[in-house]
């Protein structure tokens, strides 16, 4: 498997855009603010939870299964709990999470990725192909298999999330490296007496921050989309409820109480579009695509 | 030629057993890693003492940790993933017997979202950069955004609750028992709406990667020549450019093919499909292990071949690779 998935272009992962044509500019910051839109809703409503309602996201009530109304604005699900303080601050929930497991994802990937990239050829090819196993194996299911097993709560959740999630952020930032050690800064560096350690950090890494950037974006996004599919699955921690947790509550009341899938779903698919339009057009911006051959 | 394709898969194939072996032993480093006994971790909560000690010995559970790990590893090559406690089944049964539901769901889903994908991509890098291709890129961005599970809650609350024209959920009607043509129908009836939610993010991931490579065939010089040898336009977009993009929608294919597979396990609980996936998720929470990691370790297998075959479609697409 190692030749086909190589051939793989890491642009097409980060970004289709292509910034050759200057007129496009326009559009890929035009993506990269409508992105920012679409994520600052749920993110600042999560934020200002508090202001924005003053009902208790756990507190049951008779009201069960209303629709939509002023008193509850997102109406109230089956135990009669408001629907809308439990999207702001399910928000909170899925937003750590997802915010938590992608910085570790990002930081492994980073590291595997320079690593490899930097000292080529025994450890890069050691480092690619435990990159390849972790490509291949199904990742959802894995995460499912060991949260099943070692149990939930949602410390082991974001561990899970971050340890089975960096290999795009390692595959892109290994390219990068691939070019980037062969400058003449790194040669002067080198010859300057410089450690490795020193060169990577000091030298290497602020030119690869760009790339870690859109790659932290998409990870982001990525990490609260397996986040919501482990807690719609009933894996998540029980005791937080995040936007997966409501809309598996939603499932089974589908027939009845349309507002209750319909707007958890809706935050959720706003603040991950939100975050691949973000990714998108950055990566247009930085010209990803021209230096991650 | 047929030579150069054997040693191909061959090679493939010795990618690919490690990498079996490595999920099962993986497998087996997480079931030793939960916390408490492993025996009964695999006989259930209650099990009877005898049951117990039956499941001791058949994993060598008393032996030291290599030679437990030997046990369960030739027993899962020989392909005995153990009995489901809540079944009283060997789990390779029931896996079997489950398995074509989403066999059947994975492939209509799979196939319909490479077509349509690869449809996509082709238009959207012949107009690129007009309204076609905005229309093409903004949906596909929306495809792998939306969560498939959100997707497929929205599909039945517009079709099924709202319209009334599609079933909600089920194999087939429960009411009514349909014969030979008739129940055909009954169950595509049943799937469209499952197929639908499942090809939706696979469509959009194939569209995008399929543009992105089209775009930079599109650039090559092999273009300009035959171009200039007169061919027409639709001769040089879908021969000469699609022969070249081609080898990434394959590869895309393959390597969405687990998340594919966790798709199906979303879906099919949505629906009420009696697949695979519904297996997997129930064993979940019947505590039932060895069903559990005994599915996963078959899809994962599913997945490393899916992995293999397309690796050789691209080789013999394209025969610089990996020759």
């Amino acid at each position: 498997m190692a030749e086909s998935s190589a051939a793989l272009p890491e642009s097409a992962a980060l970004g289709a855009g292509t910034p050759t044509r200057r007129h496009r500019s326009f559009a890929h910051n035009a993506s990269t603010w409508v992105g920012l839109g679409l994520l600052g809703i749920p993110l600042l409503a999560a934020l200002c939870a508090p202001l924005l309602t003053g009902a208790d996201p756990m507190a049951l009530s008779p009201q069960t299964l209303r629709a939509p109304a002023l008193a509850h604005l997102m109406g109230t699900d089956d135990l009669g709990r408001d629907v809308f303080s439990r999207v702001l601050y399910g928000g909170r929930v899925s937003l750590i999470v997802g915010l938590t497991s992608a910085l570790i994802a990002i930081t492994i990937g980073t590291a595997v990725g320079m690593v490899a990239g930097y000292f080529e050829g025994r450890t890069d090819e050691v480092l690619m192909r435990i990159t390849e196993i972790f490509q291949i194996i199904p990742r959802f299911l894995l995460a499912i298999v060991v949260v099943a097993l070692l149990g939930g709560g949602i410390v082991k959740v974001i561990v899970v999330i971050g340890v089975l999630g960096w290999v795009g952020t390692a595959r892109v930032v290994r390219a990068q490296l691939l070019v980037l050690r062969r400058e003449e800064f790194v040669l002067a560096a080198t010859l300057g007496g410089a450690s490795a350690w020193r060169i990577l950090t000091r030298h290497i890494l602020p030119n690869v921050v760009p790339f870690i950037i859109v790659s932290a974006a998409l990870q982001t996004g990525g990490a609260i989309l397996t986040e919501s599919f482990l807690s719609f699955l009933g894996l998540g921690d029980p005791s937080r409820p995040s936007w997966g947790l409501l809309l598996q509550q939603a499932q089974l009341y589908l027939q009845q109480a349309w507002w209750m899938s319909t707007f958890p779903g809706l935050a959720l698919s706003m603040t991950i579009l939100g975050l691949n339009l973000v990714g998108d057009g950055l990566a247009s911006k930085f010209g990803a695509r021209k230096i991650a051959r | 030629m047929l030579g150069g394709l054997g040693l191909l898969i061959l090679r493939r194939l010795a990618l690919g057993v490690p990498l079996v072996l490595i999920i099962i032993v993986l497998t087996f480093a997480l079931v030793r890693l939960a916390p408490g006994d492993p025996a009964l971790l695999l006989a259930g909560d209650a099990p009877t003492p005898e049951f117990l000690a039956q499941v001791r010995a058949e994993y060598d559970l008393d032996k030291p940790l290599q030679q437990q790990l030997l046990t369960y590893l030739l027993h899962a090559v020989q392909g005995n993933l153990g009995t489901s406690i809540y079944f009283g089944q060997p789990v390779t049964r029931l896996i079997l017997q489950y398995f074509p539901v989403t066999l059947l769901l994975t492939t209509l889903a799979m196939f319909s979202a490479s077509v349509l994908g690869i449809l996509l991509g082709v238009i959207a890098a012949d107009r690129r950069d007009t309204a076609t291709d905005a229309i093409v890129g903004g949906a596909s961005l929306l495809g792998f955004s939306i969560p498939i599970f959100w997707l497929g809650q929205l599909l039945v609350l517009l079709f099924a609750v709202t319209l009334d024209i599609l079933p909600a959920g089920g194999w087939s009607s429960a009411r009514v028992t349909y014969y030979g043509f008739d129940y055909v129908l009954d169950v595509a009836q049943h799937l469209i709406l499952p197929v639908t939610t499942l090809m939706l993010f696979e469509t959009a991931m194939i569209t995008r990667f399929t543009r992105a490579a089209m775009i930079e065939a599109l650039g090559k010089d092999y273009v300009t020549v035959a171009y200039a040898k007169g061919a027409t336009h639709s001769r040089v977009l879908w021969r000469h450019a699609l022969a070249n993009a081609l080898t990434t929608s394959v590869t895309v294919i393959g390597l969405e093919f687990g998340v594919l597979l966790a798709g199906a396990v979303v879906t099919e609980i949505i629906y009420g499909l009696p697949g695979l996936g519904r297996l997997f998720f129930d064993s979940i929470f019947r505590r039932d292990f060895q069903l559990m990691t005994g599915c996963f370790i078959f899809a994962s297998t599913a997945v490393v071949i899916v992995n293999i075959i397309t690796d050789i479609v691209v080789a013999v697409l394209d025969p610089r690779v990996g020759r």
